[in-house]
């Protein structure tokens, strides 16, 4: 029975089978996805065992193939896996097809790789992040995190071409290593990756004339009077709305209605703090100490997006690639040894 | 080089592959050894013509420039050629070629009334690994076109049994080497692929349905690598599973290129 089984297991035609049943059901399937995007549009946005507790399990209508496929394509592992054995058992009568069974490890390793990735793994998109700020990575590398040294977006011709973003990755508040990212050049660290997926901008302050010159307002500038007065920046938000109350309340990001909230100080009298809406002027408190300020333009600054993924069978997959490589290249040698010896299988 | 010399040096090509379709024919029917000699010689010229543009353009660019539906039909026509003349001279197949060579003409056909203006290369294009993968897809493409061609033949060979095509066992061995070069070649594209998207999306396999027909490219081609051991799909199946192959293949890349929306756009 044991010997039948491991026949069975080994049978080429069994791969064969498997492979074409994987190869139509997989085809039905790409249809379904097609058809259903809502269900199956997000599918690579997490790990496949994430996408089945949400998505899956919810559509079992929809998503009944991807666990056939599945048991298509593990049970073509199993029987690669088996041909291997079967094949190392017998290696020195057979090592001349050792490029296909390199094929056959590669194969292996990957979908093992994939499995481990599928259920073990994690992505994360649109992690925002700003100059000078720390990203923790509690959830997918505990006690780590990113920090953003850097960012620039580059442009060729006006036209976007690319975002270099200087990561530190930290381990408990040390730096382990700074390295630039950009597209097609991601940071990894073990099983983490961390890619640019796109970037934003963000109005910090404004800049604006004044009798002194240009200068630029953001919260924290300071702006010394001739008098001895003391204007400081507190806070500034790109588009408020004030309430019935009379209050100031941020109500987005894009520059429409910018604010800054002031503090004057005086050597002799107290302070005084309140808003400067600078589409209704400056406040009368200001004007009545001779400020004059005329706002220009928004000082923009930049926010890196980053996808930040751990696959743990990545390295894994790896092998399995290079396997394949020197597996197809050794197959490609001995196939043209075999036609030059003119072996090859018995025709018809 | 300018577009307007590309198309002319194109147009040339084509007429080339067009004149060797035309010899390959009269062979066929006068048998003249002269005819299949010149046909190789215009195939060549043909090929030579194609070679030049795209080095030209690879120059030109800075980047191997097959991003847009122009250049990917321009390259699969240059990849089948070169895929012909392998076999043409490894075994002199002569006009057992017909069928790639009208399937070239009607892919260089369909690329020519197209823009070739080479396009700035979108940074993430900007990698080696694609020039890799894409080099192996199209030239796996045009093996199993090519082992498309020699499953027709073998058909109509059978039906025949003409002594114009070669014999069954030589377009069966033909086929079978058509099938492992571009299983070869394809395996290459996936790994190469593989390593891309893992660099530029963070994972190494994608669900997105171009990348999902073309593992199925790979498993299908897989299962014909191993379908060779049986007898019973030795030669007649073997001819009908690379016909089928072959449709499979024109689906990935045309069928989701244009139809589909594919993170592998043509146009």
């Amino acid at each position: 029975m044991p010997t039948r089984l491991w026949n069975l297991l080994c049978n080429l035609k069994l791969a064969i089978w498997l492979a074409s049943v994987a190869t139509v059901l997989t085809m039905a399937g790409s249809i379904v996805m097609i058809k259903y995007p809502k269900t199956f549009g997000s599918i690579d946005q997490m790990i496949l065992a994430d996408w089945f507790a949400r998505f899956g399990q919810a559509r079992p209508g929809l998503s009944w193939w991807l666990w056939l496929v599945a048991g298509a394509v593990l049970l073509l592992g199993l029987n690669t896996l088996c041909c291997f054995f079967d094949w190392l058992l017998r290696i020195r009568a057979r090592w001349r097809k050792s490029g296909e069974y390199l094929i056959h490890l590669g194969f292996i390793l990957c979908l093992g790789a994939f499995v481990w990735g599928s259920l073990a793994g994690s992505r994360s998109e649109g992690n925002a992040i700003r100059v000078g700020e720390s990203l923790p990575l509690a959830g997918l590398l505990p006690g780590h995190a990113l920090r953003l040294d850097t960012f620039e977006p580059v442009f060729v011709g006006g036209q976007f071409s690319d975002m270099r973003s200087t990561l530190t990755l930290l381990r408990d508040g040390r730096e382990l290593r700074t390295e630039v990212i950009r597209l097609n050049h991601p940071l990894t660290e073990g099983d983490l990756i961390v890619l640019p997926a796109t970037f934003a901008q963000e109005a910090e302050g404004f800049r604006c004339d004044s009798p002194q010159g240009s200068i630029e307002l953001r919260p924290g500038s300071v702006l010394r009077l001739p008098d001895g007065r003391v204007l400081r920046v507190l806070r500034f938000f790109a588009d408020v709305r004030r309430g019935g109350d009379g209050r100031i309340y941020p109500v987005g990001d894009e520059v429409n209605n910018p604010a800054f909230e002031l503090e004057l100080l005086h050597p002799q009298d107290g302070p005084w703090r309140g808003w400067y809406l600078l589409r209704e002027g400056l406040p009368a408190p200001l004007t009545a100490a001779g400020i004059q300020l005329q706002p220009r333009e928004p000082l923009l600054r930049a926010i890196s997006v980053l996808t930040i993924n751990r696959d743990p069978g990545a390295e894994l997959a790896k092998i399995g690639g290079i396997l394949m490589g020197l597996g197809v290249a050794l197959a490609l040698l001995s196939f043209y040894a075999k036609r030059r010896r003119g072996d090859r299988p018995e025709l018809d | 080089m300018s577009p307007a010399l590309t198309t002319v040096l194109l147009s040339a090509a084509f007429a080339a592959y067009l004149g060797a379709t035309l010899l390959y024919l009269g062979h066929l029917k006068w048998r003249r050894p002269g005819l299949a000699q010149a046909a190789l010689v215009t195939v060549s010229s043909g090929l030579a013509l194609q070679t030049t543009v795209l080095l030209a353009r690879w120059l030109a660019a800075g980047y191997l420039p097959v991003t847009n539906l122009f250049s990917t039909l321009f390259f699969f026509s240059w990849a089948l050629a070169a895929c012909y003349l392998y076999f043409e001279l490894r075994y002199r197949i002569r006009a057992t070629g017909l069928f790639v060579l009208f399937l070239n003409l009607l892919l260089l056909g369909a690329a020519l009334p197209r823009d070739p203006a080479i396009k700035p290369l979108i940074a993430s294009l900007d990698t080696p690994l694609f020039t890799l993968h894409i080099i192996c897809s199209f030239v796996g493409y045009a093996f199993f076109a090519m082992a498309f061609s020699l499953g027709v033949l073998y058909l109509l060979q059978q039906r025949l049994g003409t002594d114009l095509f070669p014999e069954l066992p030589l377009l069966r061995k033909l086929n079978e080497e058509a099938i492992f070069l571009g299983f070869v070649l394809f395996t290459l594209c996936m790994i190469f692929g593989a390593i891309w998207a893992f660099v530029a999306w963070g994972y190494w396999f994608s669900w997105n349905i171009k990348s999902v027909w073309s593992f199925i490219v790979w498993l299908f081609y897989a299962g014909m690598c191993h379908a060779k051991f049986i007898k019973r799909w030795q030669g007649t199946g073997y001819a009908w599973l690379s016909i089928a192959g072959f449709g499979v293949v024109l689906f990935t890349y045309l069928g989701i290129g244009l139809l589909l929306s594919s993170n592998h756009p043509l146009d």
